[in-house]
């Protein structure tokens, strides 16, 4: 443990001794400090936290990220180019713990450093909160400095899909098919079904059995907030819609109607509804009225949300960069990993390149989904090149499957809705991008690193 | 000046144990391209055994595979072919390697630490506790003169200072192997002396020591046996004694005789020998004896330097000796305290047959050649040899590198 504390400490020194650690420390607080003054929000709470929240800690994980690569590749391969190493290695050091103690060194540095940026930004909101109206700042210490879990309707995708099965045996029992293709015959199925669960007709209800749990305890005396979204099947002159809701004790019966609503489709709407309508069971009913002339469709996925705090701002800002600092440590892996075979220059440009695939996952979301890299032929339908797609199309569904893995954490944008980043979300995180992959990228640079001949640089050169 | 405790000896003849440390079998070493195709052959099935407590020379021109095999020695190349054992380990064993010390032939520290750091970081990697790993940094910058710029980063020494922090790391083990490539290199020649002293003090506490150099003089003063490398393979192998000696031919170094009893013991010998083989003249000390002889009175005269200090007595661990506390007084007394002369090393060297002249020039008193450097307090009466003095220094401090 001495000799790895020991290559902690000199990665420090290293970064340290850098331009480039004190280029990116400025660039830090210029975007946590300056970046809130110069750009204006428009005085709402959401304004406020986009500005302060999401750009301030996208900037900062966008600028550790590079940094990061850069230190981690710069601190084994330039050592390894310049000779140093070889100092270290012939004393009873092992390469693992080189390589462990030079990735912990990096990981420790960014969680300083965000911990630095993490107490400027609380610092910056506070401050600047201070200039909001009252209603807004209201809005702001109970919507997004806040740690608030969520809970949805039931999921009936299960549910769905066996009524499909058993309306398409059904039809096919009755020889009802007409000479469609089952598979076709069971979409349209499925379509109708969630249209029935997520439309509501002009002058319709729709009904939603919420069930908080267990947080109904943590509830009392203290708001919901419903957070809903829809679309409509047509537009009108004033490009809202109206809306009425009715919040309901399932046990006792007690009624809550909010008063009627203009909502804009295709937005989140949040507004705060009594939480004393959660029954016993940790229940609550909620109804909606659409008093318009066209259907309105709340989307299974984020159609109807109920939100509740669970917790302070602070300690939520504490998990999203614990979060944050685990991508870090993914980074600085996957930086060591390249330098343990690859030059400085080439393992950086290597590192930038992967990170440019992971951020670019869209295109290689259409490819999986499209099921063809070479596309297809306009005219016949037939794929263009079958031998390409057989091999890149699994190729590029692992590499998203692995982009999954890290993207399925959004701390930035729970933070900036003021969602829960939960302890076990962060344990998650800690699981799957640290242990999981930065541990096969670990298992890997070591493996080579290990088998280097590392004086066979100065020789060759 | 790094001394040791005692009197400098010369290097034995004889191995002095059986223990093999380092054992070296049908070593090759040859260098890849990317596609696998060989480009060099560095190292070509080279044999050898080094001692507990020798002092051996690898020796060879540049590119000849010295630095080569010690980096195989150390780990840090994989043989070709052949089997290397260091203290009956692969040379990859990591905790064989706590016995190890090595200098590299260039500096490869790390640029931003100060000399204190360096010694603490590799103290650190040694697992020495805190207060051991200080005391022998301390006495280690002592030892090689770095006592003063030990908060000035390494990247900002010169040669000279960078080999003797290079130096300093090598040790901070105490190690039972160590491995000098080049050491040397960079020094000036009070350096160089210094360095041939601590690797004998070394030798005699038991310690072995693995020298690679091109400067045959280093090998001849400091090395046991030696193998001289040309082309990846071993040339010659030996003790020094084994390679050098002449046995066919005789040297007599007696003081200076009257011409009448030379005359006689030529008569004598010549009833023997063909006169033409038959050399005489006066022994010369070595340029290096003579130098430091100069550094020394200059040093008397002029006790500061702006570059590294002279180093001064070898680490107390490295003597074996229980440290005593760094005693300030003590340390101001020894820096500023005269040296004991460094030890000259005459060795006769014949160069000329005799004839008539030479031998009534020998016969006369020896007047001593007047040195370059006037003794150190000169008279006040004493102008130019004020003047020699002052040009010596500045030479010297030149020589000694500056501080940058």
């Amino acid at each position: 443990m001495q000799q790895i504390a020991a290559i902690i400490g000199l990665t420090w020194k290293a970064a340290f001794r850098y331009r480039l650690f004190w280029v990116i420390v400025t660039l830090l607080l210029g975007a946590v400090v300056g970046l809130p003054l110069l750009i204006k929000h428009d005085g709402t709470a959401e304004g406020f936290a986009q500005i302060l929240i999401t750009y301030t800690l996208g900037s900062v994980t966008a600028l550790l990220g590079l940094c990061t690569l850069w230190l981690a590749c710069g601190t084994l391969a330039r050592d390894i180019e310049e000779c140093q190493l070889q100092m270290v290695l012939v004393k009873p050091v092992a390469r693992w713990q080189v390589w462990l103690g030079k990735w912990l060194g990096l990981v420790t540095l960014n969680a300083a450093l965000l911990a630095v940026a993490g107490a400027s930004i609380y610092c910056v909101i506070e401050w600047r909160a201070r200039g909001l109206a009252p209603d807004q700042l209201f809005t702001l210490r109970n919507q997004v400095l806040a740690a608030r879990d969520s809970a949805k309707p039931e999921n009936v995708d299960q549910a769905i899909e066996t009524e499909t099965r058993r309306r398409l045996q059904e039809l096919i029992s009755q020889q009802k098919l007409g000479g469609s293709k089952p598979e076709a015959v069971a979409d349209s199925i499925r379509d109708e079904l969630k249209n029935e669960v997520q439309l509501v007709g002009p002058d319709g209800f729709h009904p939603w059995l919420i069930h908080v749990g267990a947080s109904r305890g943590q509830l009392k005396g203290q708001p919901l907030y419903l957070r809903v979204k829809f679309n409509t099947s047509a537009a009108n002159a004033s490009g809202t819609f109206y809306a009425d809701w009715l919040v309901r004790n399932p046990e006792t019966g007690d009624a809550w109607p909010h008063e009627q609503m203009s909502l804009a489709p295709d937005t989140v709407h949040e507004f705060a509804v009594p939480a004393d309508y959660v029954d016993d069971k940790g229940d609550i009913l909620i109804y909606f009225h659409n008093p318009n002339k066209a259907s309105m469709l709340f989307p299974l996925a984020d159609g109807m949300e109920v939100l509740y705090r669970v917790g302070g701002f602070a300690p939520n800002l504490a998990r999203g960069l614990g979060i944050i600092l685990c991508w870090m440590a993914l980074l600085a892996a996957l930086g060591l990993a390249a330098a343990s075979f690859l030059s400085f220059p080439v393992a950086a440009f290597c590192s930038l390149a992967i990170l440019t695939m992971g951020l670019s996952s869209g295109t290689l979301s259409n490819v999986v989904s499209e099921g063809t890299v070479m596309g297809t032929n306009p005219e016949t339908g037939a794929k263009t090149s079958q031998t390409v797609d057989n091999v890149m199309v699994p190729v590029f569904r692992a590499i998203l499957h692995v982009i999954n893995v890290v993207q399925q954490f959004s701390p930035v944008d729970s933070l900036s809705t003021g969602r829960n980043v939960s302890w076990k979300e962060l344990g998650l995180a800690t699981a799957e991008i640290v242990l999981l992959l930065g541990g096969i990228l670990g298992i890997f640079g070591i493996f080579v690193f290990h088998r280097r001949e590392l004086a066979a640089v100065a020789v060759t050169h | 000046m790094i001394a040791a405790e005692s009197d400098p000896q010369s290097p034995a003849t004889e191995p002095k144990s059986r223990e093999v440390v380092v054992a070296v079998r049908g070593l090759t070493k040859v260098f890849k391209d990317f596609w696998g195709r060989a480009k060099a052959r560095a190292v070509d099935n080279v044999d050898f055994e080094v001692r507990r407590g020798e002092v051996f020379g690898l020796l060879g021109p540049n590119g000849s595979g010295k630095s080569t095999t010690i980096k195989m020695l150390l780990g840090l190349l994989y043989p070709t072919k052949g089997h290397i054992e260091v203290f009956n380990h692969s040379p990859r064993h990591v905790a064989t390697k706590s016995r190890i010390g090595y200098l590299p032939e260039e500096s490869y520290l790390y640029r931003y630490l100060n000399s204190y750091e360096t010694l603490d970081f590799f103290g650190n990697l040694f697992r020495l506790p805190g207060g051991e790993r200080k005391q022998r940094a301390e006495q280690l910058l002592e030892m090689v003169g770095l006592n003063q710029t030990r908060t000035r980063a390494v990247g900002e020494f010169s040669k000279g200072m960078q080999r003797r922090i290079g130096l300093a790391q090598a040790l901070v083990n105490d190690p039972d192997l160590v491995i000098l490539d080049e050491p040397t290199s960079g020094l000036d020649p009070l350096g160089c002396r210094e360095v041939k002293d601590l690797i004998r003090a070394l030798a005699q506490r038991g310690k072995t020591v693995i020298l690679s150099s091109h400067l045959l003089t280093d090998v001849e003063d400091v090395c046991d046996r030696v193998v001289i490398y040309y082309g990846g393979r071993i040339q010659a192998m030996g003790t020094l004694k084994e390679l050098l000696a002449k046995p066919d031919v005789v040297r007599i170094t007696t003081p200076v005789l009257a011409r009448e009893t030379m005359e006689r013991v030529l008569e004598l010998i010549r009833k023997d020998v063909d006169g033409q083989k038959v050399k005489i003249d006066n022994p010369t000390q070595n340029l290096e004896s003579y130098f430091l002889d100069v550094v020394e009175r200059a040093r008397e005269a002029a006790k500061e330097t702006s570059g590294a200090l002279s180093g001064h007595r070898v680490a107390a661990y490295l003597r074996g000796e229980t440290p005593a506390p760094v005693n300030s007084e003590n340390l101001l007394e020894r820096l500023t305290a005269p040296q004991t002369p460094a030890a000259p090393a005459p060795a006769p060297k014949p160069v000329e047959t005799v004839d008539s002249k030479k031998l009534a020039a020998l016969a006369q008193p020896t007047t001593p050649a007047a040195p370059a450097v006037p003794p150190a307090s000169p008279g006040p009466n004493d102008a130019q040899a004020g003047a020699d003095l002052e040009k010596a220094n500045e030479k010297l401090s030149s020589l000694l590198g500056k501080p940058k």
